[in-house]
């Protein structure tokens, strides 16, 4: 009896074991030496419906109550496709389609020419379709016309931050990727695997467990939270728009920050283009010039050279010096803008009337040596935006020997910098002397749920509070006196600002003398600052001065900005 | 050594049978558990994607909503800017007592 029961228990471990090893030998024929076949196989069957639907993390905005806006997400709709192989009658199949996709979403040449491409079975001949008609057309039930499921990236706003936003599309291989912008610069956080959506989570389970314990791709991807404020970006792009058509620019451009953060809740340029068309977008324009090209930026950089002065102590507010409106400088001549002296004037004249010479004078006063270390603290690197492809400023010239090079670099000639490095360098001025890392990406919203602040927390203290102050107030007196005028002063806000006119560089190592480069800065309240504003605008036509484009829009944001933020008044406010 | 003796009568084979069919049916039983779960997730996933799609239209048209009152000259509907603005200090919205 016992042997008997011994022998079965031997038969069925027997059987056992052999089973086992069948299955032991049928995966390594199927894992190994069929494992890339079938894995490459597994891939294209993965995904249920539509064969491997785009999946992408959105962008949003952020309203000023913390609302977030979806700048760049995902649409749904259906796409077209035929088996020329079973179509027999092309152009009734096309009429049958064409009754319930417009004509402007399918084409009649595109759907005949695939029609005859007889050695395909699929061909994608319309996109974007919505639901109501990819399900009337499916329903339609035309022989050798599929209707597929798809999703694309689609940016609600249109041109809105469109520089800013970036694009996604394919490169020199297959894949679709963020190519600029937040798209680009956040990819890796954006991007999904591809299964994460229709994915076949049977297969999953069995085929990678591991990584439903620890899933290392899942945990980096998220959306991407901007401090892009829509509304204002809408209001800055309006008025930009304006500028560059009224002037017929070359383009036109602006950043509004938060002084104290470096949040930027708006940057636009003009020309833009519109995300959901990229067939018709020139090349040119995907880049955004605030990042990535420099420029010289004329008078608004005399604030910065003041207040280098006042730091190092070779001048104070109560300073004065002799304007000769022109002197000579390593055989070159340094002119103010209208070639007439001034006489003995103190330093805040040389903010109220621009004055060049003033400039240089601060400049011989600081020495080669420390105007060299003020100058390479503002502009040595590049700001660390979150922005792909930031430029490098050229400040080369300040290593030359030649004295010249600083006293016009004093007032902006000479070294090219960025908008964003500009912006960043004023924004010191309103920041008690400390320059802040400028941003635009507040937060990640993982797919756990959990959101992710980034660290923006790095900052620079390029002078002392006092300076800054002191050259605020120069640039206050600037708005309360000169722009417009004295008109445009607000009885109840101190604002300070300053324009820059510069001239444009002809390639040839000199100037065009009827070409410019008008910029503007200025910030709000003047002591105790919201934002920091920075406008551009390269090569108007028929006008000179900063003061003639970019006045009017400057404060119209200034305006705007404080009604819409109840920024609350600062001065000349009675008491009840 | 005395041999284990169940409470019932059942040989082990018939034992080892028995627990290789209820393995049988529980492991069916996840299969279809865990099939129904995935179908659940896909259909709620692209549920939520439709759903976003259809909120993304209409930020799509608050955002023209924003475009066209940044773009309307209020001037020309007859609006005009206030001659002065008066500030006064703020009451409180909660009305203690």
């Amino acid at each position: 009896m016992r042997s008997q029961f011994r022998l079965r228990i031997r038969i069925v471990l027997a059987a056992l074991i052999f089973v086992a090893l069948l299955a032991i030998g049928r995966l390594y024929y199927l894992q190994v030496i069929h494992g890339a076949e079938y894995d490459q196989k597994a891939d294209r069957q993965f995904a249920s419906g539509g064969g491997g639907l785009f999946d992408r993390g959105s962008i949003y905005f952020t309203r000023k109550d913390g609302t977030l806006i979806a700048a760049s997400t995902l649409a749904t709709g259906f796409l077209v496709a035929i088996n020329p192989q079973v179509i027999s009658n092309p152009q009734s199949a096309f009429e049958l389609v064409s009754r319930i996709a417009s004509t402007t979403a399918i084409s009649k040449e595109t759907f005949l020419a695939a029609a005859l491409k007889k050695n395909q079975v699929y061909v994608e001949v319309a996109h974007h379709l919505s639901s109501e008609q990819g399900a009337a057309l499916a329903a339609k039930r035309i022989p050798g016309v599929q209707v597929l499921k798809e999703t694309w990236r689609y940016y609600p706003g249109g041109t809105l931050a469109s520089q800013s936003v970036g694009i996604v599309s394919y490169g020199s291989g297959d894949e679709l990727a963020g190519r600029t912008g937040i798209e680009a610069k956040y990819n890796d956080t954006l991007v999904r695997s591809g299964d994460s959506l229709y994915k076949n989570f049977f297969a999953q389970l069995f085929s990678n467990v591991g990584n439903l314990l620890v899933d290392t791709e899942n945990v980096r991807e998220g959306d991407i939270i901007t401090t892009l404020e829509p509304e204002v970006q809408t209001r800055l792009e309006n008025d930009i728009k304006e500028v560059n058509q009224r002037y017929s620019s070359r383009e036109s451009g602006g950043i509004i920050m938060d002084t104290k953060t470096g949040a930027i809740v708006a940057l636009a340029t003009f020309p833009s283009y519109d995300g959901n068309n990229l067939q018709t977008v020139n090349p040119a324009l995907l880049g955004n010039p605030l990042v990535e090209h420099v420029y010289e930026f004329g008078s608004t950089m005399k604030p910065l050279t003041m207040a280098a002065g006042l730091d190092a102590g070779v001048i104070t507010p109560q300073s004065t010096y002799n304007d000769t409106g022109c002197i000579t400088v390593d055989k070159y001549p340094i002119c103010n803008y209208d070639h007439k002296a001034r006489g003995v004037v103190p330093m805040e004249e040389i903010i109220l009337q621009s004055l060049n010479v003033g400039a240089s004078w601060i400049a011989t006063q600081l020495g080669q040596e420390k105007f060299r270390t003020y100058f390479t603290k503002y502009f040595g690197e590049k700001t660390g935006i979150d922005l792909p492809g930031e430029g490098r400023s050229l400040i080369s010239n300040l290593s030359k020997p030649q004295q010249v090079t600083y006293d016009t670099a004093a007032f902006g000639q000479g070294i090219a910098i960025t908008p964003v490095q500009m912006i960043r360098a004023v924004g010191a001025l309103a920041n008690g002397g400390v320059m802040v890392q400028p941003h635009l990406v507040s937060a990640i919203k993982l797919d756990s749920g959990i959101t992710r602040s980034l660290d923006w927390s790095k900052t620079t203290q390029v002078f002392s509070a006092a300076a800054a102050q002191q050259t605020a107030t120069m640039m206050t007196a600037l708005v309360d006196t000169k722009l417009e005028n004295g008109k445009a002063k607000i009885p109840t806000m101190s604002v300070a600002a300053k324009t820059g006119t510069a001239q444009l560089t002809d390639g040839r190592g000199g100037y065009y003398t009827d070409r410019y480069f008008h910029s503007f800065v200025g910030f709000f309240p003047s002591y105790n600052p919201r934002f920091v504003i920075l406008l551009y605008t390269n090569d108007p036509k028929g006008v000179q001065y900063a003061s003639e484009t970019l006045d009017a829009t400057f404060l119209d944001l200034v305006h705007y900005l404080i009604d819409y933020y109840a920024v609350p008044p600062d001065r000349g406010v009675a008491l009840h | 050594m005395r041999n284990v003796r169940l409470p019932f009568h059942m040989s082990s084979v018939s034992l080892c049978s028995a627990t290789v069919g209820a393995l049988a049916v529980v492991y069916i039983g996840l299969i279809a558990v865990v099939m129904s779960y995935a179908a659940m997730t896909v259909e709620f996933s692209q549920s939520v994607k439709t759903d976003e799609a259809a909120v993304a239209v209409l930020e799509s048209q608050y955002l023209a909503s924003v475009s066209e009152i940044t773009h309307t000259d209020y001037r020309a509907l007859g609006y005009v800017a206030p001659v002065a603005k008066i500030f006064v200090p703020a009451k409180s919205v909660t009305a203690l007592r």
